[in-house]
This record gives structure tokens, C-alpha cells and sequence, in this order.
């Protein structure tokens, strides 16, 4: 095996670990100092690609992606948690030993799922497609299962982790204009739900989003 | 027929049960408790020579056209048969010993004493059966017997009496999907006999074989207590009297293993590998099933009895492993996974064996089974206690103990199985070693409640308080299994030579790959290990140990005695022990999704003040879940049925005769059609 | 033969001698950076002779079960320090250096030490082993699954041999797999350990005890063995950690030089990482008991994961 395949399974072993500890810690704090560790996980397989496939504009996509995942979205999510420890817990609907079950299997799910596109075509690349799959559906899990609206930006931003690298490995990087259009979208939508979730929380003095069905009546 | 050592034995004891069953009916009380008892041990010691011979390279074959209408009975002996059939001989000796001094009451009676030689001799014969015909009378003549057997402790008490409807049903249902499937099968293969269904199995179609199979594992998985069809285990086992609890739980569901290796992995020749996925998975999961409900009950024998669907589980999933790798073409892995399944088949059978006499014993001596009412019984059971830890050892699959080798061997074949390509492979067994290792963690705690809370500590009642020691004949049946269960601790690759003749006989393939010669130690796949050599490393430290403290300390002082701590409140009483239900407190919350467990605080509060608390009442059970949601509603849905047909029959006479007559016109009419 | 019995003598004392010293460390370490003096390095050791000295007693009503527990505890903790590589991979026991014999011995020795807090009748007693009981059965799962993980790529359990491949492919331990199997594992050694946030060892509030109320009522050379016991335990797990991961050192050949550097390699290792714990253990809190559970299945999760990284990364 080369140094760079070797490199590039230790980044998505890395980007994997760190949609396992989001899924496993409660405190929405440090969720987002796993955040940061995946985006530049996420960074660095883009590098390694780069690297590897003489695609010079992809040092520029990591660049970007770098600075947009690993620094300026967790830190957006930071700076929503208040000092209020109800806020910090992410409440999940079923108890983490569950969740954490359920992601076993939606991991092994993945690795199912992706066998036909990994015999495709037998790159250290193509290899580890399962792992961003994976990670999607980390992110849909937690989308679902957790009460608090920050925490749901948390799913929210695992879930596009999980996409880009899906892009990266499949497809070697998504055009750059297509992948800074997406992340300006995402950046867009996690100021939109942080301003919503501030509303919330002056409205409603909580962030819980089972308590938006009080509105329907 | 020639002088043959197997078959000699077969009607030894075939014999043996007529007499001791005759015996039975015609002597007078106190002769027949011990001559059954004599006569019944010798009758498993000749199936032990029966299945002995037959492992070590005695084959068996006969067939008596006469003895029965239509197809006649047909016997054959291989290895395989041989594994059965020493265990169960086995299991029979000690519990007819372990049932002299055991018998009371209504189980001295006749019928009682009767039906236990010939239920022990059924199940010598269904392992012996050679045709499908001969195979499922001994089925029957097994399910009667055992069904009998279990009621006949105590007729006149009600949880005996649904516990042996349960069984009746459950194992009925279970013995029509297995007629059905061997019924089709035969009619597909034309021919009844093993032999010849051996040689026409690969020339049905794969859909009726499939057919047949499913069947098959839910009839002979419902015998072996494989989830979720395990509902009378728990049920019967418990109730019947411990010696039939033994050879029911020891014996008798290994007989649903016998039947899925036999026409599974040998007469249909493997099949597909959806079949034995489905197993593994199957028994993945009544294994975990099965003893976290062990490890929050607080009945002695229904624990053993959830224990008993646990070990089953991990047996099937050896039997499993062994169709998925001889499907993808490895039959080394095969061999090694079938090996462990039929280790871990006597292995289970010992420990589960001397358990369940044990149990008796402490049932026999406090009239109670509820572990919370027990406690303090090391000091006035010593022998029991001792045999009792020594089986709990090996139900903990700890080393020393009689599951420990077994179970590592079925791990070493599991992890080995990634070599096999395939995603549903590679899917599975990472789960099926988990759920192993979660079965063998929670079976370890499991285990330690019943050891701790049940013979250590304080007696927490009057019955307890009173306990005695067991008489001479009931601690002769528990030492010899003992002695059993100790050999297959420490020496298990002295089974492996038989055991490699046993895995050829089903998979028809290559020997195992236990190492031959090396009797001390076990060896798969690169592995190594030698129980012998850690528990005797073990042992050896303690005593050097204790050498050493009494160096240390100068001369052997005496232990001075001393006061627990009673946090300066005394005195403690044997109320303030943890019991069995507190113990398992902690897993019963951990698996609260799982169990669903009721439980029911009750606070009376004092006359004077609502603020006093006068006494509080908490009560808990965890009923079967599996019952609840999959039982229950078929129960119902039934009832409804058999309510609205009561419609059909209103008593007219001509009404009954135009319901036959309109049959015979409907059956006319397919057979004219079918033509 | 006979070299090969010596090494596996070697790290029997090495274990025994040195956990003391290394719970010491540890202590003294923790002390200093919360800004107390601490008792020294060989305090531990200092209150194991005093203890041997002391009259053995016997506590009202226990029996067999307690008095032998200490010693099994001692024992089963020499009998793994023997067969695991520590460090040579030539140990005498090579047919009982299987991976899943030590952490079935290891279990054996928690089921005994909780019989024997159940002997005691007493509430402490029984509340410690039921928790410890339930943290064990737990570990189980990820632990295995983690062997598992470790064992599918060489080909076997055992110890020797998952070691000597490890040294001979170094790169191998950069692989996500035995990272995460890493992570997974350690989690479980903190866990079976009694350390933060599972079980604090200092502790002797009745309410978040574990370890401490199953020996509540152990006194004298009793409690002797049982806080010896711990400490091997400690040192036995940190060292099979070590050589499973970090198994630079572990000497594959006999030489006398050899295996004295591989000695001081381990004893710096295994203090390095008990630092590494003990330096986390200030900053830590205990979890609640039942958010234990979540922890562990987190392990598991990463013990399966390990497994399937195995395999869709190369």
C-alpha cells in the first residue's frame, strides 16, 4: 500500500471517529470541537486527492472547504450555546446506547450499500466511499433523533460533511464553482436557523423543537 | 445381523427401559423408586457404550421391516449419531442416580416411575432413527414422555398444569412443521429412508428444499428453544421435577440440533446459504434473548432454563457458521465450526446437567426456587454449593469452567469466517461475535447473582435457614456429572479425535482441524490453547500465594473474627442483603427497551400522617416479551376463530353429514382437476 | 525452554513489583497538579508491607468465597503478566497467551472478587458487585468485537504471534482499523481498571462506589492482595494495551541486552500512559452509573467499526 492510500484511510478513519463522537457526546460544545476535527479531516482528504491525482485546484477547494467546516461553521454553532446547561445538552428523542446500536447498523448498511460502486472501480478512493455514506446517514440519524435545534445544525452540517466527501472520493471534487455554491448555501442556512433558534429561545425561553407543535394548534 | 458393539448396546437398552418400566408398574413403593433408578442408569450407561462405539468408528445399521405397520423400523449409527447418543447416555445415568433420592410425592407414583425409562429411552432412539418414519415415532414417543413427565411433579398445582398445555401445544405444532417437511420432502425424493434421501436430495428442486428446510428449522428450532419459539422452555423446564428438568434441558432440545445437522448440513447437503444465515442469526439472537431474561429472573430454574436458550442459541450459531462456510467452499472453517457447536452441545449438556440437580437439591431442601428467599446455604450445603459453583464456572464460560473451551473455539471459527467473501459475511459476523460476547458478559453476572445470592450470604428466610445437605444418592448423581464437567474443562481435546469423526459424518468432507494427538490442547486455525495449562497456572499461583502470605506473616495465625461494618447502626439483618432482584437491578434498567419489565411501588402511608411512611411495597416481573407481542395475539386471533366456527356446528345431524358429504364432493373435484 | 520460562518469570515480577509503583506515579502525579504534596512515589508499596503485617481477620459469616478472592485476583493477574508479550514474544506459555484466555482470566478474577462481596451479606457489598457485574458484562461486547478486529488480520488470538506481526509490518498500525480498535480498547481497559469516568478510585462515598464497596470489609493482608490485585491489573491491561498498539520494543529474539532494553522500554510505556490517564483523571468527572452503558456501547461501536474499516479500508 502507498504512503498517500495510507494517508488518505487515515483521514476517513479520522472523519468517521469523529461522526461516532458527535453521535456519543451529549454536550453540544464539544460536538462542535468534533465538528472542527471533521472538517479538517474533510480538508485534508481533499489534499491527499489533490495530491495524488495532480489536480492542483483541489489544494484551493481544501482550502475553502478547510476554512469553511474546520473554523467558521463550528464556531457560528458555538457561539449559539448559551452558558444555560439545558441548551448545551442535545436531549436526544432515544437514549444514546440505542442510537449508538442503530449506528452500527446503519454502518454496516453503508458498507453494503456501496459494495457495487467500490468493485466499480478498486481505487484507495473509491474504497472508502462507505465511510462518507455513512457519515450521511450518521447525520440523518441524528437530524431525526435529537430535540434541540442545535444540535439539529450539528446533524444538519454532519450530513453535508458526509456529501462532500461522497463528492471528493466518487467524483475526485465536485467542480469548484458547484462546491463554493453549496457552501455558501450552507452557510447561508446555518445563520438562518441560528437566527431562528435565537427567536426561539426569546419566544419560547427553549430551543426545543417538540414544543413547535404547540404552534399548530 | 452380526455381533456389533453398537447395536448390542441399542438393545441392551431397549431392554433395559422394558424391564425397569415393567419394574416400575408391578413392585411396591419402596423397591421401586431404586430399582427404576438402578435399572434406568444402566440403560444410560449402555446408550453412553452405544455412542462411544459409534465415535470411535463402530457403524450401525439394521432394519426391521415388522415391527411396525406400513414402513418398519430402520436404525442406523454414525458418528454423529454417536455425539447424541453419549451425551444423552450420559445425562440419563446422573439423573437416574441424582432421581432415587430425589423422588417424592406424586413422582414416586407408577405411571411417573414408568414413563421415565422409556422417556429416556426415546430419547437414546431418535438419534438412532435411520428412516423418516422411524425418526418421527421416536419424536413422538419423546414429546409424549416429556409432556407426561412434566405435569406428573405436581398434577393438582396450576402453574404445572399450564405449563405442560404449553408444552403439549407448543411441542405438537412443532412436530407437524417437521412432518409436514419430511412428509414433502419424502414424497419429492420418493423414498423415506436416510439413505436414499441422501442420494435424491440433490436432484429436488431448490424451492422445495428450501421449502423443507424452513420448515424443518422451525419445528426442530422450536425443540431447541431457538427464539422466538422458546416460549414453553422457560415454562415447562422449571416446573418439571428437577431430574426431568435436567434431561429435558440437557438432553432433549440437543435433539432439535441433531435434526437441523442431520438433514440440513447432511441429507439435503447444505443448501443454500440464506438457510444458514438464517440460523446463525436466529441463534445469535436467542442467545442474547435468552439470557438477558436470565439475568433478571429470579426463579433459580427459570434462569437455568433462559440459560438453557442461550447455550442452544450459541449452538445454532456454530451450526450456522458451519452451512454459510461450507457453502462458500471452506470446509476446514466448516469443520472447525461444526466442532465447536457439538463440543459445546456436551459441554452444555454437563454443566447444564449439574445445574439443574443442583437446583433440585436446593429445592428439595428449602421447598423454595425464588433466589430472593434463599441465601446462606454454603454453610448448610456445602457439597452442593461447591458443585453448584463449579457448574456455574462453566455456564460462565470462565476458564476451569466446562463452556469456557467450547465457546472459544466457536469464536476462533467465527473469527476466522472474514476470510469468506461476501458482504453479508462480513455484515454478520462482527454482530455474532458481539451478541456472543454480550451473551458470555451478562452470562458471567448472570451467574454470579445465582452463586451469590443464592448459596452465599445470609439465609434470608425460614426454609432457607433450615436447609440440610442432600442425601447419598442425589450427591452421587451430581458428583459423577461433576467429574464430567471437570474432564471437559481441562482436557476437551481428548474429545477432539471423535468429535473430528462426528463433523466428517455431517459435512461428508475433510476431517476437522483440531489438532489429532495433541489431547491438551486445542488447536484451530492457528490458534492454541490449553485449559489444562491456565487453570493449573492458576491454581498453582493461588497456592503459591498462599505459601507465601504465611511467610510473610510469620507463623499461621488463626483468623480472628470481627464485626461487619454496620455504618455504627447495628444490628444488620439479612433484610439489608442485596437480593437476586437487586442485583440484577442495574441490567434490568440497562435493558428496560428489551424487557419491558412491570414494576409496582406501593407506599402506605401512616394512619396519623400522610407524611409517615408506614411500609412500601415494591413488586417486579418481567414477563416474557416475546410472548406478549408475538404469543399472545395469535392466541387471540385463534380464540376468535374457534369462536366463530362454534357457528358451523349447531347441532343438526344433517347439517354434520352434508359437511362430509360436501367434502368428498370438493376432494373428488381437485382430483379431477389435478388430472 | 528454559530462557523462555525465565522471560515469562521476569515479567511475573516485573508486574508484581512494579504496579505498586506505577499506582504511586500515578498518584503522585495527580497530586502535583492539583497542587498537593502527595505521599511519594513509594507509598503504595509503603502501605502493602504495613498491611502484610497486620493480623489476618475474618469478617462475621463470610466464608470460602471471600478468603479466596484476593488470592484468585493476585493470581489470575501473575498467570496473564506471564503469557502476554510484555516484553519478549517469546514467553514459556505460549499455549495460554490467547487473547481471549487472558480477558476471560481477567473476568474471572472480577466474578470472584464480586462472589466475595456478596459473601459479606452486606448492602455495600452487594451493591458494588451487582455495578461491577454489570460494567463487566457490558465491556464484554467490545472487547471481543476489538480482538476480533485484531485477530481477523493476522490469522490468529495469539498473543505472540498478533505481536511479532505488528513489529514486522510497523505501517500496519497507522491503518484506521487498529486505531479505532485502539480507541475501542481503551475505553474498555479504563472501564475494567475502575478508572475515571467509570469508577473513581479515590472514592469512598457510599452512593458512586464500586471497586471500593466490594472490599469494604477486606482488612489486613486480605486488603493487601486486593489492592496488589488492582494494581497488577492496572499494569497487566496498560502493558497488553501497549504491546497490542505500541508494541516497539517488545524484544523477538533472547539476548540478555535485548531483553533488558525491551524491560525498560515497557516500564517506560506503561508509566508514560499511566501519566496519560492520570493527567486526564484531573480534568475528568465521573460519570453517572447509568450513563456508563452509553460509553461502553460506544466502544462497541468502534470495535465494529474497526472491523468493517478493515475491510472497505483496505
Amino acid at each position: 500500500m502507498s504512503a498517500d492510500a495510507q494517508l488518505l484511510d487515515l483521514a476517513a478513519g479520522a472523519f468517521l471517529l469523529a461522526a461516532v463522537a458527535i453521535l456519543w457526546r451529549r454536550d453540544v460544545r464539544a460536538q462542535t470541537a468534533w465538528l472542527s476535527l471533521q472538517g479538517a479531516a474533510l480538508a485534508a482528504i481533499a489534499v491527499i486527492l489533490g495530491a495524488d491525482q495532480a489536480h492542483p485546484e483541489l489544494y484551493a477547494v481544501a482550502a475553502a472547504v478547510g476554512l469553511l467546516r474546520a473554523v467558521v461553521l463550528p464556531a457560528l454553532v458555538r457561539r449559539a450555546v448559551t452558558a444555560r446547561a439545558e441548551d448545551r445538552e442535545s436531549a436526544p428523542l432515544i437514549n444514546v446506547g440505542a442510537s449508538l446500536l442503530a449506528a452500527v447498523a446503519l454502518v454496516l448498511l453503508a458498507y453494503a450499500v456501496a459494495q457495487p460502486l467500490v468493485r466499480l472501480e478498486a481505487t484507495t478512493a473509491a474504497r472508502a466511499l462507505p465511510v462518507g455514506l455513512a457519515v450521511v446517514l450518521i447525520g440523518l440519524l441524528i437530524l431525526v433523533t435529537r430535540r434541540k435545534a442545535l444540535s439539529q445544525i450539528v446533524g444538519f452540517l454532519l450530513l453535508d460533511n458526509g456529501i462532500t466527501a461522497i463528492a471528493f472520493l466518487a467524483a475526485a471534487g465536485v467542480p469548484i464553482l458547484v462546491e463554493f455554491g453549496v457552501s455558501f448555501d450552507l452557510l447561508l442556512a446555518v445563520l438562518v436557523l441560528r437566527v431562528l433558534t435565537a427567536r426561539m429561545r426569546a419566544v419560547f425561553g427553549g430551543s426545543d423543537l417538540d414544543e413547535m407543535r404547540e404552534l399548530h394548534d | 445381523m452380526s455381533v456389533n458393539l453398537v447395536g448390542t448396546a441399542l438393545a441392551t437398552s431397549a431392554g433395559l427401559s422394558g424391564m425397569a418400566a415393567a419394574a416400575a408398574l408391578c413392585s411396591p413403593v419402596r423397591v421401586r423408586v431404586p430399582m427404576v433408578g438402578v435399572l434406568s442408569a444402566l440403560l444410560g450407561a449402555a446408550g453412553l457404550v452405544a455412542g462411544g462405539a459409534a465415535l470411535a468408528g463402530h457403524g450401525f445399521s439394521v432394519r426391521m421391516p415388522d415391527l411396525l405397520p406400513l414402513a418398519g423400523i430402520s436404525l442406523q449409527v454414525d458418528a454423529l449419531s454417536g455425539v447424541f447418543l453419549a451425551v444423552t447416555g450420559a445425562v440419563i445415568i446422573a439423573a437416574s442416580v441424582y432421581g432415587i433420592g430425589y423422588a417424592a410425592g406424586p413422582a414416586r407414583g407408577r405411571l411417573a416411575q414408568a414413563l421415565w425409562p422409556l422417556f429416556a429411552f426415546s430419547l437414546l432412539l431418535v438419534p438412532a432413527a435411520a428412516s423418516v418414519s422411524t425418526l418421527l415415532v421416536a419424536w413422538e414417543l419423546m414429546a409424549i414422555g416429556s409432556v407426561l413427565l412434566v405435569v406428573s411433579g405436581d398434577p393438582a398445582d396450576g402453574r404445572v398444569r399450564e405449563a405442560g398445555v404449553w408444552y403439549a401445544v407448543m411441542t405438537h405444532l412443532g412436530l407437524v412443521t417437521i412432518l409436514i417437511g419430511l412428509v414433502w420432502l419424502s414424497a419429492a425424493a420418493h423414498t423415506e429412508t436416510f439413505a436414499g434421501l441422501r442420494l435424491a436430495a440433490a436432484g429436488v428442486s431448490p424451492a422445495v428444499r428450501g421449502g423443507v428446510f424452513v420448515l424443518l428449522l422451525l419445528g426442530f428450532g422450536s425443540k431447541a428453544g431457538m427464539a422466538p419459539l422458546h416460549a414453553w422452555l422457560p415454562r415447562a423446564h422449571p416446573e418439571a421435577p428437577s431430574p426431568v428438568s435436567a434431561l429435558m434441558s440437557a438432553a432433549m432440545v440437543n435433539l432439535g440440533v441433531y435434526g437441523l445437522i442431520r438433514f440440513g448440513l447432511d441429507l439435503l447437503g447444505g443448501g443454500s446459504r440464506w438457510w444458514w444465515l438464517a440460523t446463525l442469526v436466529l441463534g445469535a439472537l436467542s442467545a442474547v434473548y435468552g439470557i438477558v431474561q436470565a439475568a433478571v429472573a429470579n426463579d433459580l430454574k427459570r434462569l437455568l432454563a433462559y440459560s438453557t436458550v442461550e447455550n442452544l442459541g450459541l449452538i445454532l450459531v456454530g451450526v450456522g457458521a458451519a452451512g454459510v462456510f461450507e457453502d462458500s467452499g471452506h470446509p476446514l472453517l466448516a469443520a472447525a465450526a461444526l466442532t465447536a457447536a457439538l463440543l459445546h452441545t456436551a459441554t452444555h449438556a454437563g454443566f447444564k446437567t449439574l445445574l439443574f440437580l443442583t437446583a433440585g437439591s436446593v429445592l428439595h431442601a428449602t421447598g423454595t426456587r425464588d433466589l430472593d428467599e434463599l441465601g446462606g446455604l454454603r454453610a448448610r450445603m456445602p457439597v452442593t454449593t461447591a458443585l453448584f459453583a463449579l457448574g456455574a464456572l462453566g455456564a460462565a464460560a470462565l476458564p476451569g469452567g466446562a463452556g469456557f473451551p467450547s465457546e472459544w473455539l466457536l469464536l476462533q471459527s467465527l473469527i476466522h469466517g472474514l476470510a469468506v467473501p461476501g458482504i453479508v459475511v462480513v455484515v454478520v459476523l462482527p454482530v455474532a461475535v458481539g451478541a456472543i460476547a454480550l451473551s458470555a458478559g451478562l452470562a458471567v453476572a448472570t451467574f454470579v447473582k445465582a452463586l451469590g445470592t443464592g448459596f452465599l450470604a445470609k439465609p434470608r428466610s425460614a426454609a432457607a435457614e433450615h436447609a440440610h445437605e442432600v442425601s447419598g444418592t442425589m450427591r452421587a448423581g451430581m458428583g459423577v456429572v461433576a467429574a464430567a464437567c471437570v474432564a471437559l474443562a481441562v482436557v476437551p481435546g481428548a474429545t477432539a479425535p471423535a468429535l473430528m469423526r462426528a463433523t466428517a459424518a455431517a459435512l461428508r468432507g475433510p476431517g476437522t482441524s483440531l489438532a489429532l494427538g495433541a489431547t491438551r490442547q486445542l488447536t484451530a486455525l492457528g490458534s492454541t490453547l490449553s485449559p489444562l495449562l491456565v487453570v493449573a497456572l492458576t491454581l498453582g499461583a493461588v497456592l503459591l500465594l498462599r505459601a507465601g502470605l504465611t511467610l510473610v506473616s510469620g507463623r499461621k495465625r488463626r483468623r480472628a473474627p470481627v464485626p461487619l461494618w454496620d455504618c455504627g447502626a447495628p444490628p444488620l439483618t439479612a433484610r439489608m442483603e442485596y437480593t437476586a432482584t437487586s442485583f440484577a437491578e442495574p441490567l434490568q434498567r440497562v435493558f428496560d427497551d428489551v424487557l419491558a419489565p412491570e414494576s409496582d411501588i406501593d407506599v402506605t402511608p401512616h394512619a396519623e400522617s400522610a407524611y409517615l411512611v408506614e411500609r412500601i411495597a415494591y413488586s417486579r416481573a418481567v414477563p416474557d416479551r416475546v410472548e406478549h407481542r408475538l404469543y399472545n395475539p395469535v392466541l387471540h386471533t385463534v380464540r376468535r376463530a374457534g369462536r366463530a366456527a362454534r357457528a358451523l356446528a349447531d347441532g343438526s345431524v344433517h347439517r354434520y353429514l352434508g359437511y362430509g358429504f360436501g367434502s368428498v364432493v370438493l376432494l373428488l373435484i381437485v382430483l379431477a382437476a389435478a388430472q | 525452554m528454559i530462557a523462555a520460562l525465565l522471560v515469562s518469570l521476569i515479567q511475573v515480577l516485573i508486574v508484581l513489583l512494579g504496579a505498586p509503583l506505577l499506582v504511586g506515579a500515578m498518584r503522585q502525579l495527580r497530586a502535583v497538579m492539583e497542587g498537593r504534596v502527595g505521599g511519594g512515589v513509594l507509598q503504595p508499596w509503603r502501605d502493602l508491607l504495613k498491611l502484610l503485617r497486620k493480623a489476618p481477620q475474618r469478617p462475621e459469616g463470610t466464608g470460602a468465597a471471600f478468603r479466596l478472592a484476593p488470592l484468585l485476583g493476585v493470581a489470575c493477574c501473575a498467570v496473564a503478566a506471564a503469557a502476554i508479550p510484555l516484553i519478549s514474544t517469546r514467553t514459556g506459555l505460549d499455549a495460554a497467551a490467547d487473547l481471549i484466555a487472558v480477558v476471560a482470566l481477567l473476568t474471572l478474577s472480577t466474578a470472584a472478587l464480586a462472589l466475595a462481596g456478596l459473601d459479606t451479606a452486606t448492602a455495600f457489598g452487594g451493591m458494588g458487585a451487582s455495578r461491577e457485574m454489570t460494567i463487566t458484562a457490558l465491556a464484554e461486547p467490545a472487547i471481543l468485537t476489538a480482538v476480533f478486529a485484531l485477530a481477523a488480520k493476522v490469522g490468529s488470538t495469539n498473543l505472540p504471534a498478533i505481536v511479532a506481526t505488528t513489529l514486522g509490518h510497523g505501517a500496519r498500525l497507522a491503518s484506521p482499523a487498529t486505531l479505532l480498535a485502539a480507541v475501542a480498547l481503551g475505553v474498555v481497559v479504563l472501564a475494567e481498571t475502575g478508572r475515571l469516568p467509570v469508577d473513581n478510585p479515590a472514592t469512598h462515598l457510599e452512593l458512586t462506589m464500586v471497586h471500593e464497596a466490594v472490599v469494604l470489609e477486606y482488612s489486613g493482608p486480605d486488603l493487601a492482595l486486593i489492592e496488589l490485585g488492582a494494581a497488577m491489573r492496572l499494569t497487566v491491561l496498560l502493558g497488553l494495551w501497549s504491546s497490542l498498539f505500541a508494541p516497539w520494543g517488545v524484544a523477538t529474539s533472547a539476548g540478555p541486552t535485548r531483553l533488558l532494553l525491551a524491560l525498560a522500554v515497557f516500564a517506560g510505556k506503561t508509566l508514560a500512559l499511566g501519566a496519560l490517564i492520570a493527567a486526564a483523571e484531573v480534568f475528568m468527572a465521573k460519570l453517572r452509573l447509568f450513563r456508563v452503558p452509553e460509553l461502553l456501547a460506544g466502544s462497541f461501536l468502534l470495535a465494529v467499526l474497526a472491523v468493517t474499516a478493515s475491510f472497505f479500508l483496505a
